[in-house]
This record gives C-alpha cells, sequence and structure tokens, in this order.
C-alpha cells in the first residue's frame, strides 16, 4: 500500500524548501480536511451496529437492517446511502472510530460544537492552533474555509481564509467592475523584485500561488472521472478543495461544513439525503486526488450522538456518543476502533444514550501528528492528558 | 455621583420616552444597530498645512509617525515638523491633553456599555461585544489624535492577551479593555500587572478562578501562575523554576469571579447580578500557609496580601525589566533588537520603577532607534489603518473591513493563546496578497462603509510627487514614480508596495 504519511522528514523538507528554494509552494504537501456533519450525526444510523440485538430493539422503526448494510465486518454495517464509501474501506483507506465525543453533557448544540472546536475549554480553535504551532507557514492559502465566515475551528490560524469561490483568490473582486489592470501587477512584480531580501520571497510566492490558481480550470474533468454532484454544495467545497491541493497552492488545512443532522422528527428523510450527498462528495474527493490521498487526510466529525432509543415521531434526541471517519493520509483503514460493550441499558449513559468511550481529542491527536504538529500537543488541547489513538498502526 | 445603569433606567423608566428608549437599547439588536453608522461621514480635517516631506530618504518626523502612531495621514508631517519631533512626544505622553473630539464622535454610538458594572455586561448579546469592541479598537487606531496611546493600547493587549472566546471572556474583555489595558497603558508597569492579575476576563481566560485550595487534596491550578512569569514579567529564561510556578499558584489561590451563569451558593438562590463578573477574595480557598518565590519568604497568614507580595517579587525581578524592554523594542526599533537600546530602556525601568513613559522616552532617545527608520514590516492592523489614515478614509469599520484582518489572521482580540499576536515579520509575510487586495479595493472604493475622496486629496496636495511622498513619507524613488504612472491605479499600487509595508 502506498503509504507516505506527512511525518517529520515531510515537514523538514518543507522547512528546508522555504528556505533554499525559490518556490516553497512545494510539491510535497499535505492537508487535512475537516467535515464537521453540524447538528449531531447519527453515528448510529451511519454505522449501524447491526449485530447487536438490542440496537433493533431500541429502534424498531429506524434502525438499518443488515440486510440493507454495507457490512463492515460481521456485526457493523454501512447504512445503504453511505454505500458510496465502500471502495475506501475495501482498499484500508478508511477508519473508523465509534462512541466518540467530548466532555460536554449538556447535549447542547451550540455549546458542544463550540467545545469541540475549541478543543475543550480553550481560546480559539484547536486547527487555528495547530496551524500556528508550526509557524513555518510560507504560504498565503494555508488555510481556507468553504463557508461565508471562519469557523470557530480555524479561529487563531496564521492567514486563513473563508471562501465560498476560487476567485477570491486573486487580485480582483468578483465583481465584473473589478478586474484588475494586468499593468498593475506587473509594475508591482517589479518593485518587490527591487526587494534584497524575505519581502521579495514572499511577493514571489504570493505572485506564485495567484497563477495557479488562475491556471486551474474551474471547468476541467476533475481526476479519474470522480464525479462531483454539480448542485451539491458540499460536493462542491470538496471539489475546490481538491483544486487548490491539486494546484500546489500550500493548502495545509480545510473545513467544510455539512449541515441539517438534528433530527429529532422524522429522521429518515432528513438524514438519508445527507448521507447520500456526504459519501459521495467524499468518494469524488477520494477518486479526484488519487494517490494523493497519501498525503491527504479528511476527518470527519460532528458535536454528539443521539439517543440510543428511537423516539415517538420517528426521530431521535440529543445524545453523546457518535462515529468519527478518518480516510486517507495512510490510515491503517478498514477497521472500526471500539470498544464495543454492547447497548444493554445499564452501558448506557445518562437518559439512555451511546457513551463517550473515545475522545474526539485522541482520534484528532495522531493526525495532527501525522501533519507535523510539535511532539508536545499540550498547546493545542490544553489540559488534556492526550492518548492517540492507534489509527497508523 | 453613581451613574444611572441601563437596568436602572429601565426600571425606574416611566413615560412613553424612557420606555421607548429601553426596548430600543435593551433589544438584543441595539449595539448593531447604534454602531452601524459609527465612522460614516467622519474625516479627519484637510484645512492645515498638506505640505509633504521633501527628504529623499524617511526623515526623523516621518520615522517617529511610522513608529509611534498608526501612519501618518495627510498633514501630519507638516505639524510634527513645524512643532519638533520632541514636543510631537511630550504631546504623545499625555494624551488626555489631547483635543479627541473627531475620534469620539467616530465612536460615540458605541454609548456608555464599556463603562458599565460588569454585572450589567452580562446582559449583552455575547454574539455582539466582541464584534463591538474590535470596533471600537479599530475607529479608536484611525480616528484617535492620542495616536501613542493607541499604539501602547495594542501592544499592552498583546502582552496580556485574552481571546474574548474562552468562557465568560466575551462579557469580561471589554472592561478589562478599558480597567486594565486603556487605564494603565501609559502609566506605570506594576498598576498595570496588578489590574491584569484582578480581571475578571484574565481570571477567566487564564483559570485563575479556578485557582481554590479547599483542601489538602486539592492541588492549585497554576496556569495563570505560569504565564505571568513566563509571558507577563520574567520571560521563559528568566530564572524562574516550576517550584516558584507551584508557589506563585498557591499565592493567588481564592482569588475568583463568579460566573455569569452562577447559581449562587445558598440554595437556588442566585447571586444578585451586579456581584457576578467581579473578582473577589474568598479566605475559605485560599492556602495560608507560608510561601517562597523567587527566593524571597511570604510568611503564612497574609491572605490576599499575597497578591501584593507576588506582584512586587515579579516586577523587581532583573528578568523583568529587562523582558519588557526587549519586547518594546522589538515593537519600536526592530524584531531582533540591538542589545544597547535593550539596555538603556531596562535601566530606565529600573531607575523609574517601572514607569512606561520613561522606557519610551529612554527608546525613543536610543541612536539605534533613530537608525531603524523603515526597517520594520508593519502587522497587517498597522497595514490597514494605515492605509485609511495615509488615504484620509472615512470608514464604519465594520465587517467588510475586519474581514480583511481575519483573512490577514490579525483580527483584534481573537488571538487564541496568551503569548498574544507575534511580532516580528516573519509571522506575517504570507499576508501579502490580502494586504494588496486591501490596497486595490480601497483606492477604489470597493470597501462598503469605507470612501476616499482620492480626486479631492490629490487636488488639496496637489501634484503626483507630493501624493507620493505623503504616502510614502519620503520622496519617491524613481522606480517607485515609474510604476505609479504606469500601473493603472498609483494609488492602490504605492499602498501594496513594499514600502508601504514597512515601517
Amino acid at each position: 500500500m502506498f503509504n507516505v504519511g506527512c511525518r517529520m522528514s515531510d515537514v523538514f523538507h518543507r522547512v528546508m524548501n522555504t528556505q533554499i528554494s525559490m518556490n516553497p509552494n512545494r510539491d510535497d504537501p499535505c492537508t487535512l480536511v475537516v467535515v464537521f456533519l453540524r447538528g449531531a450525526a447519527d453515528g448510529l444510523t451511519l454505522v449501524a451496529p447491526v449485530g447487536d440485538d438490542n440496537y433493533h430493539k431500541f429502534r424498531p422503526r429506524l434502525a438499518v437492517r443488515k440486510k440493507d448494510a454495507f457490512m463492515l465486518d460481521g456485526f457493523f454495517g454501512l447504512h445503504p446511502n453511505l454505500s458510496a464509501l465502500e471502495p475506501a474501506w475495501k482498499e484500508g483507506d478508511l477508519c473508523i472510530v465509534h462512541g466518540v465525543g467530548g466532555e460536554s453533557d449538556t447535549r447542547s448544540h451550540f455549546e458542544a460544537q463550540e467545545l469541540m472546536e475549541h478543543g475543550g475549554p480553550a481560546a480559539g480553535g484547536w486547527l487555528g492552533r495547530f496551524l500556528r504551532s508550526r509557524r513555518q507557514t510560507a504560504s498565503p492559502l494555508s488555510a481556507v474555509a468553504l463557508a461565508p465566515t471562519l469557523p470557530e475551528l480555524l479561529s487563531g490560524a496564521p492567514a486563513a481564509a473563508a471562501f465560498e469561490s476560487l476567485e477570491e483568490f486573486s487580485l480582483g473582486g468578483r465583481g465584473r467592475n473589478e478586474k484588475v489592470p494586468a499593468e498593475f501587477a506587473r509594475e508591482l512584480r517589479r518593485l518587490y523584485e527591487l526587494e534584497p531580501d524575505a519581502l521579495r520571497d514572499a511577493a514571489r510566492n504570493t505572485f506564485d500561488a495567484i497563477a495557479r490558481i488562475e491556471a486551474i480550470d474551474r471547468h476541467a474533468i476533475p481526476g479519474n472521472a470522480a464525479g462531483y454532484d454539480e448542485h451539491d454544495s458540499f460536493a462542491q467545497g470538496l471539489r475546490q478543495v481538491a483544486q487548490l491541493i491539486q494546484a500546489d497552492v500550500g493548502l495545509d488545512a480545510a473545513s467544510v461544513d455539512l449541515g441539517g443532522w438534528d433530527s429529532h422528527f422524522t429522521q429518515k428523510t432528513l438524514i438519508e439525503p445527507l448521507m447520500l450527498r456526504l459519501a459521495k462528495g467524499l468518494a469524488a474527493f477520494r477518486k479526484d486526488l488519487g494517490s494523493r490521498m497519501a498525503t491527504t487526510t479528511v476527518v470527519v466529525m460532528t458535536e454528539f450522538g443521539r439517543r440510543v432509543a428511537e423516539n415517538s415521531a420517528f426521530g431521535t434526541d440529543h445524545g453523546r456518543g457518535s462515529a468519527m471517519f478518518v480516510m486517507g493520509g495512510g490510515v491503517r483503514g478498514g477497521r472500526i476502533i471500539g470498544p464495543w460493550p454492547g447497548l444493554t441499558p445499564e452501558m448506557l449513559d445518562g437518559p439512555g444514550d451511546l457513551p463517550v468511550w473515545n475522545n474526539y481529542r485522541n482520534v484528532i491527536a495522531p493526525v495532527l501528528t501525522r501533519h507535523g504538529a510539535p511532539a508536545d500537543l499540550s498547546k493545542i488541547f490544553p489540559d488534556f492528558a492526550v492518548k492517540p489513538l492507534p489509527l497508523y498502526s | 455621583m453613581k451613574k444611572t445603569s441601563r437596568r436602572e433606567f429601565v426600571a425606574a423608566g416611566a413615560g412613553a420616552i424612557a420606555l421607548s428608549v429601553a426596548i430600543f437599547r435593551s433589544a438584543q439588536g441595539w449595539l448593531k444597530d447604534m454602531g452601524q453608522l459609527a465612522g460614516i461621514g467622519i474625516e479627519r480635517s484637510l484645512d492645515g498645512p498638506l505640505t509633504p516631506p521633501a527628504a529623499a530618504d524617511l526623515d526623523p518626523v516621518s520615522h517617529a509617525l511610522n513608529r509611534m502612531t498608526f501612519g501618518p495621514g495627510p498633514g501630519d508631517h507638516a505639524r510634527v515638523s513645524a512643532m519638533g519631533v520632541g514636543a510631537f512626544i511630550e504631546e504623545q505622553f499625555a494624551p488626555e491633553k489631547i483635543d479627541d473630539s473627531l475620534c469620539d464622535r467616530a465612536t460615540a454610538r458605541f454609548g456608555d456599555i464599556w463603562t458599565e458594572p460588569l454585572g450589567e455586561q452580562y446582559d449583552e448579546d455575547p454574539e455582539a461585544l466582541p464584534p463591538a469592541l474590535r470596533r471600537l479598537t479599530l475607529l479608536r487606531a484611525i480616528y484617535s489624535e492620542r495616536q501613542l496611546f493607541e499604539v501602547m493600547c495594542e501592544f499592552w493587549s498583546d502582552h496580556f492577551n485574552i481571546d474574548p472566546t474562552k468562557g465568560d471572556c466575551c462579557w469580561t474583555k471589554p472592561t478589562d479593555d478599558a480597567e486594565v489595558i486603556r487605564k494603565h497603558a501609559l502609566g506605570n508597569f506594576r498598576e498595570l500587572l496588578r489590574a491584569s492579575a484582578l480581571s475578571p476576563a484574565m481570571l477567566w481566560y487564564l483559570d485563575g478562578r479556578a485557582n481554590v485550595k479547599r483542601s489538602s487534596e486539592e492541588k492549585p491550578n497554576e496556569n495563570y501562575a505560569r504565564e505571568l512569569m513566563e509571558l507577563h514579567t520574567l520571560g521563559v529564561h528568566g530564572g524562574y523554576t516550576q517550584h516558584d510556578v507551584m508557589e506563585v499558584a498557591r499565592c493567588l489561590t481564592g482569588w475568583t469571579v463568579l460566573a455569569r451563569n452562577d447559581d449562587g451558593f445558598s440554595g437556588n438562590l442566585l447571586s444578585p447580578m451586579k456581584d457576578r463578573g467581579v473578582a473577589v477574595f474568598r479566605p475559605e480557598a485560599h492556602d495560608a500557609g507560608a510561601k517562597r518565590v523567587l527566593g524571597q519568604e511570604i510568611p503564612a497568614g497574609l491572605g490576599e496580601g499575597d497578591l501584593d507580595r507576588v506582584i512586587d517579587i515579579v516586577v523587581r525581578h532583573p528578568s523583568t525589566a529587562r523582558f519588557i524592554a526587549h519586547k518594546l523594542c522589538m515593537r519600536f526599533i526592530a524584531d531582533e533588537p540591538p542589545a544597547a537600546a535593550v539596555d538603556a530602556v531596562s535601566a530606565a525601568f529600573v531607575a523609574n520603577e517601572g514607569d512606561i513613559k520613561s522606557m519610551l522616552r529612554a527608546l525613543f532617545a536610543t541612536p539605534e532607534f533613530a537608525a531603524s527608520a523603515g526597517v520594520k514590516f508593519k502587522r497587517p492592523f498597522h497595514f490597514v489603518v494605515s492605509a485609511l489614515r495615509a488615504t484620509n478614509a472615512s470608514t464604519s469599520a465594520d465587517r467588510p473591513v475586519l474581514s480583511y484582518l481575519e483573512r490577514m489572521g490579525h483580527m483584534p482580540f481573537r488571538y487564541p493563546t496568551p503569548d498574544g499576536y507575534p511580532a516580528a515579520a516573519v509571522h506575517w509575510r504570507a499576508t501579502l496578497l490580502w494586504r494588496w487586495k486591501f490596497a486595490l479595493a480601497l483606492a477604489s472604493n470597493r470597501i462598503d462603509g469605507t470612501h476616499i475622496e482620492r480626486f479631492h486629496l490629490q487636488r488639496q496636495i496637489g501634484s503626483d510627487s507630493g501624493m507620493m511622498a505623503t504616502l510614502l513619507g519620503r520622496q519617491a524613488r524613481a522606480e517607485e514614480s515609474d510604476a505609479y504612472l504606469k500601473s493603472g491605479d498609483g494609488l492602490a499600487l504605492l499602498l501594496a508596495s513594499p514600502a508601504f509595508q514597512r515601517c
């Protein structure tokens, strides 16, 4: 298996690049893509414990049937709407962690999302602190969010940009009267070329990044004929992230949201289309990037899971543990990391929720290490004793 | 006389006028409503002489304006030239004597929320307060004539950084800004440090409020104690040990602040709102034993008196004078400041017991300061404000401007960790694209809520060469004039040029 990670050698190489090369928009980037499923996605539908009898007792109308599921092992099955993830699973590129969540037990979306994006009761986002912790960022496009405003996750990041269209990465604006004359860039470049120091190199990097963005053919057919849904903003967001990765602009991190998972009523009608979008988007992204998935990690997370027992409205209420996906980046996939003591009533948390067996930070920690985080993660996850899960071994 | 608080005002509000005002002001959106028009239509006067700088290189006046202000506006060079740099520095050292009516007008719509008692601020919309503080800060940086004061407010805001996204800090940071940073920005370092130690926002941000010792098993929370020495006073290599951190933490046990959602200590009775968000000392949560901090004994039983002993010990430690001096020299001289300048400023700290003006006076008098013209790379906030000032822009300083700062990673009050935004250029060079875009958008009036009268300005100044010199603080070089004329947008080009990124 192609298993080149983003370990220190790559990072070292990158640092060296920024110092000795004219072009630090390196050719060996590693990018971390965080997909946040806002609204608390039901982990028990995404990754259903179809082999657990109690699951079917708690969910007489909503449980995923074994015959419908894409079986991951003898016990867990993916919801059929996630079957686009089958190749990633079979090729060992997708790892699933179940019973994941944070320590917030208020079951409040706002508080749980904020705590999870901040990485605990800390200021700023963990992804922002991770990017800051490395300090050698040379790219003007090191972090992006496919959103109208910067999510808390990226708060505090150096040079992070929220955008909805790649066109914003040019000297001009989006409007027709915002074109910048060619002579402007030419004269500006000329002045920066006269600079004797690092400022000249920074300007060269910037012009280089602009050129790479401009060279992206937005209507080109994605790699490996990957099919992104034209009308799905989530898929198009991932597609633009893939374009940035392929354009080698030095993208370190990206954040893409998929909201709408708060399924108190008629859960199936709410989340089945979302699962389809999630899986198809991720599958297209993986296909598009091809071998570059080896240095690209996608983390899918949600603020908390949902009550084990379904409610009277064909829905589920706020719970605790849910599932997280880690795809690509050399993860040792085709595995579900548990434990799974079973859904017996006495195992459940509070009003009957899947407990949090795995803190989300223990899933993210090994990924950050893989992506060049400093050995000491206490600045990224303060006041938390990190116990990284074995995603790579 | 006691100021009438908004709540009291509302409570007493008989009559239609009072009621309608109360409804307007207590609505969740009132902050937004009243902030909407701030800054719009307000610009500095161009009535005085606008004589541009005449020297080929940055002269001492341009140098002083570059470093001691957020950038000169049209006419500033002529005014400071006439009075002399020395007189300008002394003028800036007495901000209370400087007429600041323009800035007052630009910020008037933010009302008096910043002077409310803390418990009352808890009524405000948490989503609206930090953005309002950001705008207020930006408006002051742009419009205030008390420029050195604003520069120092920025400096101390980084030094005692608090990110309002933690806990109750969204409500308590505005008061920290007023009562800690702005109150002491040009005052005495010891007083500043003490105010910060007891700032409700700091007690939240660095967990001081959770630093309690109520039983022998309870371990103090060391977070603030460590940062107090590592970041606020001695510096990381300043000579303290882990044992000192633990001892300082013990000294500060018991200082806490009631949370906004405090449910009281007696049954389900809520403590009165006015008591929340206020720093209090709770003797039952204090470690009353003897301590030893940086080699000095603190006897048992001093209670809340431990705090002042700790403050005295750390402020008088020689590493603190040096650490603060080094940081000031980084801000005002160079990323790697010459040792002689640091020595001079450090000596001024010691001789004047932490008087901040004395340190700055010593700093501005060093030959190293004089020799450093144009070598610093503006941080994004400085760049944006200097461009707005140079073009005499009128601006609401709202989202459209702040979003540029967000993209450059320099949104005020949004730095997550307690070390504050970094000073050195290396952290900021990746922001060029957004600076260029800002320059282009500003020059062609494409930023909503911000307006410049570029042709009026050009007419008032009189010539292309005068316009260029006004922006650059010196006569343009041949290649700059050439680019100015050929670029298709000379104003944007100069704002985006390498020279304008420096100060």
